[in-house]
């Protein structure tokens, strides 16, 4: 299992969720990523993403205005 | 000279201080019928929720102080009953006692300010329901609130304070909700932007009824409220707020012969007299001219109460400091949402006769990078033939102040849209944008005057209109999240190549995330011969109805 780590602060929407998209392509069930954002508008959308994928969204932490989500597939 | 002025919390003893300062030898007293004088009243809702501990910290000077250190009498629970212009004197009686006594004046300042409109409904006066007008009902209501006892709250009227309310009723962990007669709640907004605000409202918790009247409260066996009956359900009520709306408390200044418009408004004029010589008007009780359309409106503002408090002390003599009137200036947090507006909304633009043209751009607050950067959405409303800023609306969780306060000073000023574009705004990434949010507003709406674009607000795009094309043109990943119900999905990039898809001949409208990918795809469109193509105003950012 490989955990991978996603840097997309400073992108606007929709790079991050772009980038989660590819990046779970690309993985194998069990694997998680973990991607970090500024862009507030993506804590809702990560929840619904990862509902409608059958993703599954492990945590959802922010930080100094950063948001962090670990996310893995299957 | 002798001061007597009716009426002491914000504006009443704005001008006593005033007048002392600048008359250090008049005789000034403040006669009011309230038992506080000098309290913040737009702090009321901030000492329920438990923001402000004590009521005392809402209290600016007490009667005790305005004696001591400025030499003012001021006499609670004292009621102005009648005033007789020709002989100079109120008729003043003590709640107390009873004893009526008559008070000379050489200028008399009416401040009596506003009372809450009280619907004529049953249960009316059950216990545990309440207005919020002074700190009486405020520390009434807390005092419920601390025993811990009450669980659920309606609150009838979705204005600012029924909002303001709502919050801090949750904050005890009551579950609320509103009720609102007319369909949106926080009138004087656009409807797009009173549906965001609900939208955040619902989201955390607080259940909305709009178009809906209440026809009953419920009571109990202790005479204590329960419940509240509307056209269409019961909710249930341990505490009933009652935010309907104000309306002037004028009686004595109308019987006396003062000239009240038919709400009983005091009409003043700009240096704040009324019609009667030596009488004066100023806050809540008085009218104030909209500075845009020159008419004489009702504003109950606290701003407004300090200004005109402030500014009537130097007319008493000769006319000398007019007020230049207000432009609808308010500010609103709920939960983490902040809502702001000024000047005209689109809707008093067409009323007052104005051909305008409005956008709604969601832009960050700051650098879009800037950790702890969020998303505001501006909307401004513009005369389309001089380009003239009418109005401005601001919403979202980040901050909105900054940018309202300088819309409304642009407005002031008689900004037009090509002016606010280039104004120098300050830019460094903790604060703001390379190009700010006002300016970036200002740019899509000169694309617009400029006829580049059409737009569509979300509040009147016809959804069932069989005929509509609805084009997103966002990425799949975001489109799977959520989406208007019937959206058809082609991503910029493929557009090109699949829109051969699409009827050029149909009406079009395109929507992304904010608004920049549908203006690139609908100037595609049009040059590909589509004939109806528009753009949905503030994108899915700003729409504020159902997604799938
Ligand atoms: C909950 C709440 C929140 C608010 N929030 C905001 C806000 O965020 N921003 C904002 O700009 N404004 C706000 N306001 C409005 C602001 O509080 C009022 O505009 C302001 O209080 C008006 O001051 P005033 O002195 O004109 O009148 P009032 O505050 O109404 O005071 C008038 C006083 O006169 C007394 N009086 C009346 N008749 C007589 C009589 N015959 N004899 C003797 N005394 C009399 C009354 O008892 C009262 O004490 C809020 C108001 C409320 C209630």
């Amino acid at each position: 299992m490989t955990d991978y780590t996603l840097n997309c602060r400073g992108m606007q929407c929709p790079g991050p969720i772009m980038e989660l998209f590819k990046q779970m392509k690309a993985a194998a069930p069990g694997d998680t990523a973990a991607i970090s954002v500024t862009d507030m508008g993506f804590k809702k959308d990560i929840e619904v993403w990862c509902r409608k994928t059958k993703n599954t969204l492990v945590s959802l932490t922010e930080d100094a205005g950063v948001i962090t989500a670990v996310v893995r597939k299957g | 000279m002798r001061l007597l002025i009716l009426g002491g919390v914000a504006a009443g003893t704005k001008a006593a201080a005033r007048a002392r300062r600048e008359y250090p030898d008049a005789e000034v007293t403040i006669v009011t019928q309230d038992e506080y004088v000098a309290y913040a009243g737009c702090g009321l809702p901030y000492f329920v929720g438990g923001e402000i501990s004590e009521a005392k910290e809402l209290i600016v000077r007490t009667p005790d102080e305005f004696k001591q250190e400025n030499g003012i009498t001021v006499l609670t629970r004292h009621q102005a009953t009648q005033i007789d212009p020709a002989a100079h004197t109120v008729q003043v009686r003590d709640l107390m006692t009873g004893a009526e006594d008559g008070f000379p004046y050489d200028k008399l300042i009416i401040a009596t300010g506003a009372v809450p409109i009280l619907p004529k409904i049953e249960g009316i006066n059950l216990k545990r329901v309440s207005t919020v007008r002074g700190l009486t009902d405020a520390k009434k209501i807390r005092a419920l609130l601390d025993t811990g006892k009450l669980h659920t709250a309606v609150v009838i009227g979705g204005g600012f304070i029924g909002l303001e309310m709502a919050e801090n009723l949750a904050r005890h962990g009551l579950t609320v909700s509103i009720v609102e007669l007319k369909s949106a709640i926080l009138p004087g907004f656009d409807p797009e932007i009173a549906a965001l605000t609900k939208n955040h409202l619902i989201e955390h918790g607080v259940q909305i009824y709009t178009g809906e009247g209440v026809t009953r409260i419920l009571g109990n066996a202790h005479g204590e409220a329960s419940g509240v009956v509307t056209d269409a359900r019961t909710l249930p009520a341990d505490l009933v707020i009652l935010s309907a709306g104000i309306r002037p408390h004028t009686e004595v200044a109308a019987a006396a012969g003062v000239r009240v418009d038919v709400r009983g408004l005091i009409l003043v004029d700009e240096y704040l007299r009324t019609s009667v010589a030596d009488i004066f008007a100023v806050g809540d009780c008085a009218s104030v001219r909209n500075r845009i359309t020159g008419a004489d409106t009702y504003s109950p503002m606290g701003s407004t109460a300090n200004k005109t408090g402030r500014l009537v002390v130097a007319n008493l003599f000769a006319p000398t400091e007019a007020f230049a009137g207000v432009q609808g200036t308010t500010i609103v947090r709920v939960f983490t949402l902040n809502a702001a507006r000024t000047g005209l909304s689109t809707e008093e633009a067409r009323a007052a006769g104005y051909d305008v043209e409005t956008v709604l751009v969601p832009t960050p607050d700051r650098a879009h990078y800037f950790p702890g950067n969020r998303t505001i959405i501006t909307k401004l409303i513009a005369e389309k033939s001089t380009h003239r800023l009418l109005g401005a609306q601001v919403v979202g969780e980040g901050v909105v102040d900054k940018p309202i306060d300088t819309l409304a000073l642009g407005i002031a000023m008689g900004i037009t849209v090509d002016a606010l574009s280039g104004m120098d705004l300050a830019y460094t990434p903790p604060f703001a944008s390379a190009l700010s949010s006002s300016i970036v507003a200002a740019n899509v709406l000169l694309n617009k005057l400029a006829g580049k674009v059409r737009g569509v607000s979300p509040c009147e795009l016809a959804l069932d209109d069989p005929a509509l094309q609805l084009l997103d043109v966002r990425t799949e990943p975001e489109y799977l999240i959520a989406a208007i119900p019937g959206a058809c999905n082609i991503p910029l990039a493929e557009l090109t190549e699949r829109r051969g898809e699409l009827d050029p001949a149909r009406p079009t409208v395109v929507v992304c995330k904010v608004g920049r990918r549908a203006y690139s795809a609908a100037l595609q469109l049009q040059r590909a011969g589509f004939t109806d193509v528009r753009i949905l105003d503030g994108g899915m950012t700003a729409w504020p109805f159902a997604t799938e």
